[in-house]
């Protein structure tokens, strides 16, 4: 059956997950460029509430609180793309590449993938992020070296399945060579499931961004949503949560939705053929 | 005693069953056939409110309105005194319970027994379904096909229920299991009512009293399974049979032109009738009693008889040739008419189509005796065994299969010539120019016949009576003019009266069979009969003399 | 067969883990004494120490050699000297530890409970108003990280409206014995716990719908309609049974994100367990603390995995015929 994964992508789940994405991206992409006031100057009084000067007010040292929400998106989608699209090559060099080659290159892939995949990924970035105190770019490393067995065990399957599938195999019957097979009917539909592994490894990356920095275990200078619910949470007992706790809150936990609604959106496309 | 009224059955907006009405008594076993898609599984479920949305009509049992009971009476109901035996396959069984523990929670759901008297009835049941005992502790996956479908029949039998409702139990097995389950089946269904529901004729056939035949969610024929399987009164009900590869029948299967239609007016069959008129689509027919015991859904009454011959007598010079001829020949089925040289047959050929007159016996056409000539001739036609001597040296193929259209007038020059092409397509000629030209002595042997085939069939007849049409052709040249005829035969329902004294040729191709000897039938019956159990000693003299090529 | 491949899958893993505390501080440019201990405690730590850890981690010789110490060292338990604590770290960790196994025991046996329970209920209800609420609003719930849904209720619990007590897990010199302490530890527990349930289920919950919505068209559900079940009956033991399947597995599975999601929760709302030793341990740059609380978790999660994995023959009988091939399992 023919599944048109855009026009699923218009309505439902998918479509709200979209539009949340797009939000946070554009607020990203705009960090990028223009911020109301670097995110680490100190731009004058603490603990401001918000104003048409400072949006979301200032924090304990004056900082304001809305350029560094731009900043944490940055830092938070960053990551996510980052990590997904690189989990996403290994995940299919090793997982795909492997099944499609056969032999002791597959046998060693899946072997690989078997120990990764018992290997918890969530913890084990943790630890290693420990010792690194990274930065986003090695974080993005880290985050691909623990996430992509997971990615390559489902493209593996996938490509195993294609490969023994009744289009493959009426293709082969009429002379069609490896690149044909490749270019023709495995891919295009290694795809799907590629793109629900990827949104699936972006969301985790998000919460693990935030949630490494909540604890501390990244490096200090760079601004992260995590560090900025870990810095507010000391000061409970002031007003200042609702303009400095809440906002980071809400952008991981609306950054993480969008991520699992577009996930959601996809799964429901298989479900549906 | 389970009393089914007019159940209709619904999927939403989709009508699957379209009014239900059906008896089976205790100790009986009906069984409701038909193709996939007819329904038959929806009406297995529905009696217990398993299938569909919604359920009108009755369904009586045990003076128990089952369409009108609670959700908790019917539970009741299901697995004790009414049981499925659903169809293998697909995780029908709880993939991660053992067969004991599914067989014996039937019983602890309905009785509140411990635990251990549950697993002891059950696997009881089950060494009496033939369950070696120490399989019984098994998962499904560990069993054969078999074998899980006698845990499907030991589930149901645990609690001896009254009424037995089988869906499709032995149509996923292999031949010697299958075997094995009907012998179970045998003993299993005594004193119950029993609904068996299936495609396989021949399961059918091997344990059921009586049989319903279900099309698009209605019954078309019902009435003792050995009658209706040895004449069907349906045209859907023979279609069935003759798709059914039997051991029995030397004629090859045939396939039932057509699908099956959703949403069609009238009788739902009429598009794949070969015996349809207009009066089909106008409206569904009732389900009318023929005769004791059989009913039939059909507004022409069932198959109908093309040729009806009573007593029938003729004498020539003096000399009785053929006496007492008595033989019904139906629509679309194909009579051969047996018999050595001399026997009679050409004589009877010639008085059915009227070139001699009859000396004493009546004999009706379509239902009909007294014809205009020229009707008469397009409801019957004859093929002799010599072409070329029937057609005239100075005619070309064109004009000598038009003749027919000539002398009936019909239609203007250029929709002659159009019937004529179509006519010599459907005979496997070619029809080009140079070939409509031809004159009869430059045609083969094969062709001639085809041509003659062809010139007999361009008014459409129902009834064609082909005279030792292949006798003087070679077996090549006779297999084509052959299946060509069983071809028209699938698609126009053409009554063949197949005059031959092969008796190879007539088996493979007939589904009755008379044996002419100095004049008179000396045996007559179904095919498979007449020609694998010969009773007349003059038939077992010709069956012998049949040709053979592998000898021992 | 099966088992020995997963043993060894699992070794091997296992020494993947630990190598990470050998070869990334090794890694990193610098002195490889400072990476593993930081510069403060390099700093205070007397010129004896120095020379004690050198020869411990055998830092003056080989890689190799350096490597069979750092193996040798954990294999014996050894997971360093606490800087801060002054203590072995093994020994504070023990410490801490039980607070915490509490609050995983309590919320993996909850959220799956309740993860199973309202996938189950909600899957078999497939499209009603019900499964739709449900679905909706857990599905809105798993978006919230753990350590947010911790903020929130504690904002809305014990500081708007201090029902519970802001953190700790018992009332400090509250003097408390016998009944009135186990409350109190309760009433400490609650708003941990219920942070961690509510942000653990959805995983559960998800996975439960899923596979029931998928399983209801089972042909055996059909089956066991006609023997007489009732509902109730068709829905536990029939299809809860199959969902069970990936339910245990994927409780194991997720039981890193759980553990993860503790060490989070602990510090929201100061909870004495591994979570809070693991902030004091960063703000006090007690390295090979930090490592030996992260190795732990993730070594415990390893266990619990392998575990479940030798269990799931018992689960899904099916398993094991078909021992021999393993491609694509998991």
């Amino acid at each position: 059956m023919h599944i048109q994964y855009g026009k699923k992508l218009k309505s439902g789940p998918g479509h709200w997950g979209l539009l949340l994405l797009g939000f946070w991206a554009a607020i990203a992409l705009a960090g990028f460029f223009v911020t109301p006031y670097a995110p680490d100057a100190y731009t004058g009084k603490a603990f401001l509430a918000p104003s048409s000067a400072h949006w979301l007010g200032t924090n304990d040292v004056g900082q304001d609180i809305f350029s560094q929400l731009m900043a944490g998106a940055r830092t938070s989608l960053g990551v996510a793309v980052g990590a997904s699209i690189a989990s996403a090559f290994l995940g299919a060099l090793l997982g795909a590449g492997g099944a499609l080659v056969g032999g002791w290159v597959e046998r060693l892939t899946m072997r690989m993938m078997d120990i990764g995949l018992v290997i918890p990924p969530i913890l084990a970035a943790m630890l290693a992020a420990a010792y690194l105190q990274p930065s986003p770019v090695t974080l993005v490393g880290i985050l691909a070296f623990f996430f992509w067995p997971g990615t390559g065990r489902i493209l593996r399957a996938q490509t195993l399945l294609l490969r023994e599938s009744g289009p493959v195999t009426a293709a082969r019957t009429f002379g069609a060579g490896r690149g044909y097979l490749l270019r023709r009917h495995i891919l295009p539909d290694l795809a799907p499931v590629l793109s629900a592994a990827m949104i699936h490894d972006a969301r985790r990356a998000v919460f693990l961004e935030a949630g490494l920095a909540f604890l501390g275990i990244s490096d200090p200078t760079v601004q992260s949503w995590g560090r900025m619910i870990q810095q507010a949470l000391a000061f409970t007992y002031l007003d200042v949560w609702q303009w400095w706790l809440l906002p980071p809150g809400i952008a991981v936990t609306t950054l993480v939705l969008a991520f699992a609604l577009i996930g959601t959106g996809l799964e429901e496309t298989h479900a549906s053929d | 005693m389970l009393q089914i009224e007019d159940l209709k059955v619904a999927y939403g907006t989709e009508e699957i069953l379209h009014g239900i009405s059906l008896t089976v008594r205790q100790g009986e076993t009906l069984a409701i056939i038909g193709e996939s898609g007819a329904g038959k599984t929806t009406l297995g479920l529905g009696l217990l409110r398993l299938a569909g949305d919604t359920a009108t009509g009755s369904v009586q049992w045990q003076g128990q309105e089952l369409l009108s009971l609670s959700d908790e009476e019917l539970r009741d109901i299901r697995g004790r005194t009414a049981a499925m035996v659903h169809q293998n396959g697909g995780e029908v069984l709880h993939p991660l319970y053992t067969a004991l523990d599914q067989v014996a929670e039937v019983v602890t759901v309905h009785f509140p027994v411990a635990q251990e008297t549950a697993r002891e009835k059950a696997a009881e049941t089950l060494s009496r379904v033939g369950l070696a005992a120490d399989r019984h502790g098994l998962h499904p996956h560990r069993l054969s096909g078999g074998e899980q479908q006698r845990v499907l029949l030991a589930m149901a039998l645990v609690n001896e229920p009254a009424l037995l409702i089988m869906d499709e139990p032995t149509s996923s097995l292999d031949p010697l299991s299958k075997a094995q389950i009907l012998q179970v089946l045998g003993t299993a269904l005594k004193g119950r009512a029993n609904l068996l529901i299936t495609h396989d004729l021949a399961t059918a056939a091997t344990v059921a009293d009586r049989v319903a035949v279900m099309y698009s969610g209605r019954i078309v024929e019902s009435g003792p399974c050995a009658e209706v399987f040895a004449t069907p009164r349906h045209p859907y009900t023979r279609a069935l049979l003759r798709a059914f590869p039997d051991m029995t029948t030397f004629k090859d299967i045939q396939c039932i032109p057509g699908h099956p239609e959703r949403q069609v007016c009238g009788c739902a069959f009429h598009p794949r009738c070969s015996q349809r008129t207009e009066g089909c689509e106008a409206s569904v027919p009732p389900l009318t009693l023929l005769q004791e015991g059989r009913l039939v859904a059909c507004h022409r009454g069932g198959i109908v008889p093309m040729l009806e011959v009573v007593g029938l007598q003729k004498k020539l010079e003096g000399r009785t040739i053929i006496e007492d001829i008595s033989l019904t020949l139906q629509e679309g089925e194909t009579m051969a008419l047996v018999g050595e040289s001399g026997s009679g047959k050409t004589t009877l050929a010639k008085t059915l189509m009227g070139l001699w007159p009859a000396d004493g016996g009546t004999f009706r056409i379509d239902g009909k005796d007294d014809w205009q000539r020229k009707h008469f001739y397009e409801r019957i036609q004859l093929v002799f065994q010599n072409p070329k001597e029937a057609f005239s040296h100075r005619l070309s193929v064109g004009e000598i299969v038009r003749e027919p259209l000539d002398i009936h007038n019909r239609g203007t020059k250029a929709e002659r010539e159009e019937k004529v092409r179509r006519t010599l397509i459907d005979v496997d000629l070619p029809v080009t120019e140079d070939f409509l030209r031809r004159y009869p002595h430059q045609l083969s042997g094969g062709e001639a016949q085809r041509v003659a085939i062809a010139r007999a069939l361009i008014l459409d007849p129902k009834l064609l009576i082909a005279d030792e049409i292949t006798a003087s052709l070679d077996a090549g040249v006779q297999a084509r003019v052959v299946r060509l005829l069983m071809r028209l035969q699938d698609v126009r329902g053409l009554a063949l009266l197949f005059i031959t004294h092969d008796i190879a040729l007539a088996r493979k191709i007939s589904d009755c069979a008379i044996v002419l000897k100095d004049g008179r039938i000396v045996e007559a019956g179904l095919s498979s009969k007449v020609f694998s159990n010969p009773v007349h000693p003059y038939t077992r003299q010709l069956v012998e003399a049949a040709p053979q090529l592998h000898r021992g | 067969m099966r088992v020995a491949r997963l043993l060894m899958d699992y070794a091997i893993a296992f020494f993947i883990l630990c190598s990470l505390g050998f070869v990334l501080p090794r890694l990193l440019p610098g002195d490889p004494f400072l990476a593993i201990y930081g510069e403060e405690a390099a700093l205070s730590m007397t010129p004896e120490m120095k020379v004690e850890i050198y020869r411990r981690f055998a830092l003056d010789q080989s890689w190799t050699e350096q490597f069979g110490a750092y193996v040798g060292s954990l294999l014996r338990g050894d997971l360093g000297w606490s800087y801060f604590f002054n203590t072995p770290v093994m020994r504070v960790m023990t410490g801490f530890l039980p607070w915490t196994l509490l609050l995983a025991g309590a919320s993996l046996l909850i959220s799956t409970v309740s993860g199973f329970v309202l996938g189950l209920e909600s899957g078999s209800r497939k499209g009603s108003r019900w499964d739709k609420g449900v679905f909706a609003g857990l599905m809105l719930l798993g978006g919230v990280p753990d350590f947010f849904v911790g903020t929130l209720l504690l904002l809305g619990f014990a500081v708007i409206w201090p029902l519970f007590p802001l953190g700790g897990a018992t009332t400090v010199y509250g003097g408390l014995t016998g009944w009135a302490w186990a409350i109190d530890v309760l009433r400490h527990l609650a708003l941990p716990l219920a942070s961690l349930v509510l942000a653990r289920m959805t995983t559960m919950y998800l996975l439960c719908r899923n596979s029931t919505v998928a399983l209801l068209r089972s042909p055996f559900l059909r089956t066991a309609r006609s023997k007489g079940c009732d509902e109730v009956a068709i829905r536990y033991r029939h299809l809860g049974r199959s969902v069970l399947l990936p339910a245990a597995t994927s409780a194991g599975l997720h039981l890193s994100h759980l553990f993860a999601g503790i060490l989070m929760i602990e510090v929201v709302f100061g909870y004495p367990g591994m979570g809070t030793l693991l902030q004091r341990a960063l703000a006090a740059r007690d390295y090979p603390l930090l490592q030996g609380i992260l190795l732990l978790a993730s070594v415990a999660v390893l266990g619990v995995n392998f575990i479940v994995e030798l269990l799931y023959p018992i689960l899904d009988p099916r398993v094991k015929t078909v021992c021999t091939s393993n491609t694509g399992k998991n």
